[in-house]
């Protein structure tokens, strides 16, 4: 029998969360060391498992050369369609909880929803002749929010990182992030609007959706 | 011969046809770009218009579309040569667009457009494009107006807001159905929300007006936020505005009958919807002129999926095939970048026709 191909996220709160999610069902890492990639499990001998950036398990589980790997929901969302029909979503975890929302400025008081957005985004685009701009690192899913809720005069632009920054640098005029707690978001001077989450995400134990064995079934 | 080059050598036979028809009619024939600068088209209709357009990066980065669209091709044509007077034009090629499961769809348009024309220009396409299909038997014109919608929705009891909503949507189906449903229950307003801003807007007011936030000025979002706050929010009807709404979009009839149905409409309504004797004295014209020959029927929904339609659209459809579609699109050539100027074109599926 062929070993299970088991990634998990090589850093982080993910990392450790994952392991200890493992280890309560018997599944202890034996060899790791910070500088190893590869692992196996004290107690089983049927996975073959490889520590890699969650954006990477994600990769790999798409192209077939891992069976199964912990990740985070937003990532595997962000991808085009075609991941999605690769990728089984085996169980939600429960960590790694974070939602993707919209931020505007604090003091754009006018502006409680997705219908003020929109109204603003056009009124903004008479005014200045140009669309208003999103910063976020995570465009497929803003756009196809925004879209879907009329918000069609946007910008995406894309961010790297300190997405937070861009409305007070004159890089863009709002942004969508990531947030588990919204505190960053508040410490920059950005309001999440009222129905402006875009997904609710958490870490998931995804599976290829050519892996056919049973052995990750204790997880579900 | 294969069967795809028979069909090849068909279309161009029929495209010079064709061409030849318009030129007798005094079109000239324009050579269209089949890359169009993704910015200009974003700046028409935002985003959306991705989901359908082919879009790539050249070297530098730039985004370019594949022309989903000849019309959009015309004017943009016509913006960089400058020309200020009457331009009759034509043109053959093909539009690209993706469909929902985003595969590409290629559609063969042969049309004409009259940008800039002094006097009404709908009667001459109507009746050129028709020359083309004269020996076809059991064509269907569906016709409509859209500045109607426009102005029925202006004459609803309604607060600006939502007007604007309901006009700058109406060509998103879904969305606008959504919309609709909203209206029903007003909700757009978190009353909650706008009690703490109250407290906020007072603090803003001792800012700088000039100020900059995200983009827009304290003084833009003070007096956004007060207009907004002065929209009436729970006093007004959005039932029987929606009910309004879905009646007048179920209006179909021949064309020769659309003048009372639509009157007894408003009648029955109590509405006062602006234009409409102009509007109702084109629909009489154009039957009186090809209602003889031909039927016409007025379909109050007809179109709404052509964002840059503005007036007059129309249909030609033989057994449920549409082999031409066209209409009035004032718009465009401004959003495009150019000055605003009246337009008006349709184009031949040539696809459905062979």
């Amino acid at each position: 029998m062929s070993k299970i191909r088991l990634g998990l996220p090589s850093k982080g709160r993910l990392k450790d969360e994952s392991i200890r999610m493992f280890a309560s069902k018997n599944l202890n890492i034996k060899n790791t060391n910070s500088r190893n990639y590869f692992f196996n499990f004290e107690e089983s001998d049927n996975f073959d498992g490889i520590f890699l950036h969650a954006r990477e398990i994600i990769e790999r589980l798409n192209d077939g050369t891992l069976d199964a790997g912990v990740s985070g929901l937003d990532l595997l969302m962000e991808l085009p369609d075609e991941y999605q029909n690769n990728i089984k979503i085996l169980k939600k975890l429960d960590f790694g909880f974070a939602d993707l929302v919209i931020a505007v400025p604090n003091d754009w008081l006018d502006v409680q929803n997705i219908a003020d957005l929109e109204e603003v985004s056009f009124e903004f685009k008479e005014k200045y002749n140009r669309r208003m701009r999103v910063a976020t690192k995570y465009s497929k899913l803003t756009e196809d929010f925004l879209l879907s809720r009329g918000v069609t005069e946007f910008k995406i632009v894309g961010s790297l990182g300190a997405t937070e920054s861009y409305p007070f640098t004159g890089s863009a005029e709002l942004i969508t992030d990531i947030t588990s707690t919204g505190s960053t978001l508040k410490e920059n001077n950005l309001r999440i609007i009222s129905d402006g989450k875009i997904l609710k995400s958490s870490a998931c134990l995804f599976v290829s959706k050519k892996f056919k064995g049973k052995e990750l079934d204790i997880f579900k | 011969m294969s069967k795809a080059l028979i069909n090849k050598k068909n279309k161009e036979n029929i495209s010079k046809k064709i061409l030849n028809i318009f030129k007798k009619k005094g079109f000239n024939f324009i050579d269209l770009d089949i890359v169009i600068d993704t910015d200009l088209l974003a700046q028409r209709s935002g985003e959306a218009f991705k989901k359908y357009a082919l879009n790539f990066k050249d070297k530098s980065g730039k985004e370019i579309s594949l022309r989903p669209d000849l019309t959009i091709a015309t004017a943009i044509q016509y913006i960089q040569s400058k020309k200020k007077g009457t331009e009759k034009l034509s043109y053959f090629g093909s539009a690209f667009r993706l469909n929902k499961k985003r595969d590409l769809n290629v559609f063969d348009q042969i049309g004409c457009e009259i940008i800039n024309s002094k006097s009404s220009p709908e009667y001459l396409i109507l009746s050129t494009i028709l020359s083309v299909f004269q020996k076809l038997k059991k064509t269907e014109i569906v016709l409509n107006d859209l500045g109607l919608f426009q102005n029925l929705i202006n004459s609803l009891n309604l607060p600006q807001r939502w007007k604007l909503r309901l006009i700058r949507h109406y060509s998103r189906k879904e969305y606008f159905d959504e919309l609709l449903k909203r209206l029903d229950t007003n909700y757009d307003l978190d009353n909650e929300k706008i009690k703490i801003d109250y407290d906020r807007l007072e603090e803003l007011k001792k800012m700088d007006i000039d100020k900059v936030i995200g983009g827009r000025t304290v003084e833009e979002i003070i007096e956004r936020f007060q207009k907004k706050i002065k929209d009436p929010r729970d006093n007004f009807n959005g039932s029987r505005s929606v009910k309004i709404i879905k009646d007048f979009l179920k209006l179909k009839v021949p064309l020769g009958k659309s003048g009372n149905v639509i009157k007894k409409f408003v009648e029955k309504n109590n509405l006062k919807i602006k234009n409409i004797n102009q509007t109702l004295s084109k629909f009489n014209n154009l039957n009186k002129k090809l209602g003889s020959k031909q039927d016409i029927i007025f379909d109050a929904k007809f179109g709404r999926e052509t964002q840059y339609y503005t007036g007059l659209a129309f249909s030609i459809c033989k057994q449920n095939k549409e082999l031409a579609r066209g209409g009035e699109y004032n718009n465009l050539i401004k959003t495009l970048g150019g000055k605003q100027t009246p337009a008006f074109g349709a184009a031949i599926n040539l696809n459905q026709l062979i």
